[in-house]
């Protein structure tokens, strides 16, 4: 086992490395039968690197506790779905996960239709240049098939806060969206190698680059979730470096995601969007050197010295080359780039929401990088915390939420400014109304109340997108509802899916605003028989019981509540003392109803008669998981159909005129 | 100028308002990270200014008082130069052990840094390869490669 794990690491090296060689040589010479070769090489990775993934699947599972991985994140009282997910736990795990995910993407590309797509093999080459280093990273700085010493009798086991569904998610789903931008990366350099400077590595790897979006979506959003539920501190967004850097390529592809469709339709911004591809791509790396390298205080630090500097060598050897190649076919981008026409325009304003989105990455990424800077230029090292993020990221955001209900709205190539305001006229009410009653009902907090009002005028926006397309459709085929809302998702499901992530964008900022501006905190030491009131709730501390469970010992404080006088039940909030683990962990007790969260935490204890909690009310965080929910439901829409030659463009164009848009 | 010149001058604006916002809310917002040692030769000098600092607790300093919800303790840097810290807030978990804690607020005129953050970390937080070294001394080195 021991030398098949490390056989097909070291194996996986070497034929990388042909496989890049014959790639080269094919090319040179014209030569089919290398390149046939070297395409074969990639299925051979793809067979190495699973048979490695399987036999640390194996280990895990069967617990071979001669392994030092296997001993260093599990035990033998470890539930088997722990037991194996404990394989994104550490370094040498999650290194391979990330080898594995970028062997089966190239396999997919190698082995699609696309294959005999003459920039194939050099997309093959640069996805190579990315497995290559994975390899000799993991056989270097961490091999999960390293063997200890003595073997164990028991493993070490995982850290308690991982045993959580949220960290079955949150890794593999960031993991697929950080491997996935390698795809789009090495379609526009392959595109700029062979000077192709038309829409076509666009319209290919427009799937490709979604996927990779909604998986940073889904990645972002259940990490929240999981600190929400599993770390007890209340929020689900800590602005922490690593949260950082993979919010990071996530706005950057979100700008991509739009600017590409102004490229696919008017040949306009090709610079830009080849530069965003390249950023978005190197931000993945940049990441994980951020938390690799352990050059930031932050709690994700998995403080492995080496492992850092060898991404910062690659991400350094990926910037040069793709300068290179930028820098050598400049001026023919510029040559073939159609201007921008007009100020007042669907593509302005998408390159205004890009413009904002990419100001928004670089206000992240000067935070996170701040404190490393402040330390060259002064000698002090100065951190930057929430404070700082929100107070910049607050605007920038609104600007975007704005944007987003004003941009459906303007037509493309040239708006006129009556026609906008006829269109933008009962979303803009819409708003103001949502203000008004805000307002009435005594809310406080202009900013928040503007930014829910924004987001209301947004959502707005979009539901007379919506309306106006079905009422079209009724019109003209005599549908009904039901069935015209269905037709008109299927017929342009590029459009609507887009639109129904924005709504799922706008909930997210319900949640997101409510829950930053009118969050109810407080900090009570209790007797038994004592309350604490928050809000519409009542708790009365009924004492602590301590009992244990698999060896671990709980401590669990009874909280009788009521919500607005009417008794709903014992809410228990524990710590639990885990045998194998120095720290305790903290069991939040949760109570949701649609508009808001109680969330109790247990801080600690004088005796079983008197503890001190943390209690806390939290409006409108399930809207955040639900609009996170929204977001892949769209996304999947858009992914499902939406073909992108030219005719369906045409037609597309022709449908957006006749509904006036 | 061309047309495409001047929308691209307006986004440029944009950008700078983007800019403007964030280096002016960057100094307000930020901590700056010193060591005790540091902080106890220049006391007069940091008073007023939100600082980070961390140590090693020392266990027999801790005062808890449930009922105020108050925190007192004291910590020390590998110099031995300790530091009163006051916290009106939460006890952490595990506030016994031989842990680094990180205190983010305030040197009052006594002397008593007054922490709005109190965070606890030990290298074995999130891996558990470390834990076999999990001792004072590794702590202590750990501290001191963070102040180089």
């Amino acid at each position: 086992m021991y030398i098949i794990g490390n056989l097909s690491l070291y194996l996986g090296i070497g034929i990388a490395f042909y496989s890049i060689i014959l790639y080269v040589w094919g090319l040179k010479n014209k030569n089919n039968k290398m390149i046939n070769s070297a395409r074969g090489g990639v299925l051979s990775l793809v067979l190495l690197s699973s048979i490695a993934t399987f036999l640390l699947l194996y280990n895990l599972g069967t617990s071979q506790f001669q392994y030092k991985y296997v001993a260093a994140y599990t035990s033998e009282n470890l539930p088997l779905v722990y037991k194996l997910t404990a394989f994104w736990a550490g370094n040498a795990g999650s290194l391979l996960l990330w080898l594995f995910l970028l062997c089966l993407y190239t396999g997919f590309l190698v082995f699609s239709k696309e294959k005999r797509n003459p920039m194939m093999p050099y997309v093959s080459i640069i996805m190579l240049l990315n497995i290559l280093f994975f390899f000799i990273v993991i056989v270097i700085s961490g091999n999960p098939f390293e063997m200890t010493e003595t073997i164990p009798a028991d493993g070490k086991g995982l850290n308690p806060m991982l045993q959580h569904p949220g960290m079955i998610l949150h890794p593999v789903t960031l993991y697929l969206g950080y491997v996935g931008l390698a795809v789009p990366f090495s379609f526009a350099i392959a595109a700029l190698i062979l000077k192709r400077m038309d829409a076509e590595w666009i319209k290919l790897t427009r799937r490709w680059t979604l996927v990779a979006w909604v998986f940073l979506t889904l990645g972002n959003i259940i990490g929240g979730w999981w600190a929400y539920l599993e770390l007890g501190w209340g929020g689900y967004w800590a602005w922490d470096p690593v949260e950082n850097a993979s919010f990071l390529p996530w706005l950057t592809v979100s700008a991509f995601l739009h600017s590409v469709m102004i490229q696919e339709r008017k040949g306009m911004l090709k610079t830009w969007n080849i530069s965003l591809v390249i950023i978005s791509y190197l931000l993945t790396l940049f990441g994980t050197f951020l938390v690799r390298s352990g050059v930031l205080t932050s709690v994700h630090a998995f403080g492995d010295g080496n492992l850092g500097a060898y991404f910062l060598i690659f991400m350094v050897f990926m910037i040069v080359l793709s300068l290179y190649v930028v820098l050598t076919r400049y001026q023919l981008i510029k040559k073939e780039t159609n201007p921008i026409e007009s100020y007042f325009s669907k593509e302005s304003s998408f390159l205004l929401n890009n413009l904002i989105l990419v100001g928004g990455a670089f206000a992240v990424l000067w935070g996170s990088m701040y404190p490393l800077i402040s330390e060259a230029l002064t000698g002090t090292k100065v951190n930057v915390g929430p404070p700082y993020f929100e107070k910049v990221m607050a605007p920038i955001l609104l600007g975007l939420i704005v944007l987003m209900g004003i941009c459906p709205l303007i037509a493309w190539q040239k708006a006129t400014f009556e026609r906008f305001i006829k269109s933008a006229l009962w979303p803009l009410i819409a708003g103001v109304i949502s203000a008004i009653i805000l307002v009435a009902i005594g809310i406080k907090g202009s900013f928040a109340i503007v930014g829910l009002a924004s987001t209301v005028f947004m959502f707005a926006s979009h539901l007379k997108e919506f309306y106006d397309g079905i009422r079209a459709r009724r019109k003209a085929t005599k549908e009904s509802v039901a069935m015209a809302t269905c037709k008109l998702l299927v017929k342009n499901q590029r459009r609507y899916g887009g639109y129904i992530v924005h709504i799922g964008i706008a909930v997210i900022a319900i949640g997101v605003i409510s829950s930053h501006a009118y969050v109810k905190d407080t900090l009570q030491t209790v007797s038994v028989g004592e309350k604490v009131e928050i809000g519409d709730y009542q708790l009365t501390f009924n004492g602590l019981t301590e009992h244990s469970k698999n060896g671990n010992g709980i401590v669990v404080a009874a909280l009788e509540t009521s919500y607005k006088g009417k008794s709903v039940g014992t809410i228990n909030a524990e710590k639990i003392f885990y045998e194998t683990w120095p720290e305790p962990a903290t069991e939040v007790a949760i109570k949701t109803n649609w508009k808001e969260d109680l969330y109790v935490v247990l801080s600690s204890w004088e005796s079983k008669d008197k503890a001190t909690f943390q209690v806390k009310v939290n409006p409108f965080v399930s809207w955040i998981w639900f609009g996170g929910m929204l977001m892949v439901f769209g996304t999947a829409i858009a992914l499902i159909g939406g073909k992108t030659t030219t005719s369906r463009v045409y037609k597309m164009g022709i449908q957006h005129k006749k509904a006036g848009v | 100028m061309t047309k495409n010149k001047k929308i691209i001058t307006g986004l440029m604006l944009a950008a700078v308002a983007i800019a403007i916002m964030m280096f002016s809310s960057m100094p307000s917002a930020g901590s700056k990270e010193i060591s005790i040692s540091e902080l106890e030769q220049n006391k007069a000098e940091y008073v007023g200014e939100y600082l980070m600092t961390q140590g090693l607790l020392n266990k027999e300093s801790i005062k808890w008082d449930a009922d105020k919800i108050e925190l007192q303790f004291e910590i020390y840097d590998e110099n031995n130069v300790s530091l009163p810290v006051f916290h009106k807030g939460i006890k952490p978990d595990n506030f016994s052990d031989d842990i680094i804690v990180i205190v983010e607020g305030m040197l009052d005129k006594n002397g008593v840094f007054e922490a709005e953050k109190v965070q606890t970390k030990c290298p074995s937080k999130y891996e558990g390869e470390d834990m076999e070294n999990y001792d004072v001394e590794t702590h202590k080195q750990i501290l001191g490669e963070q102040k180089d």
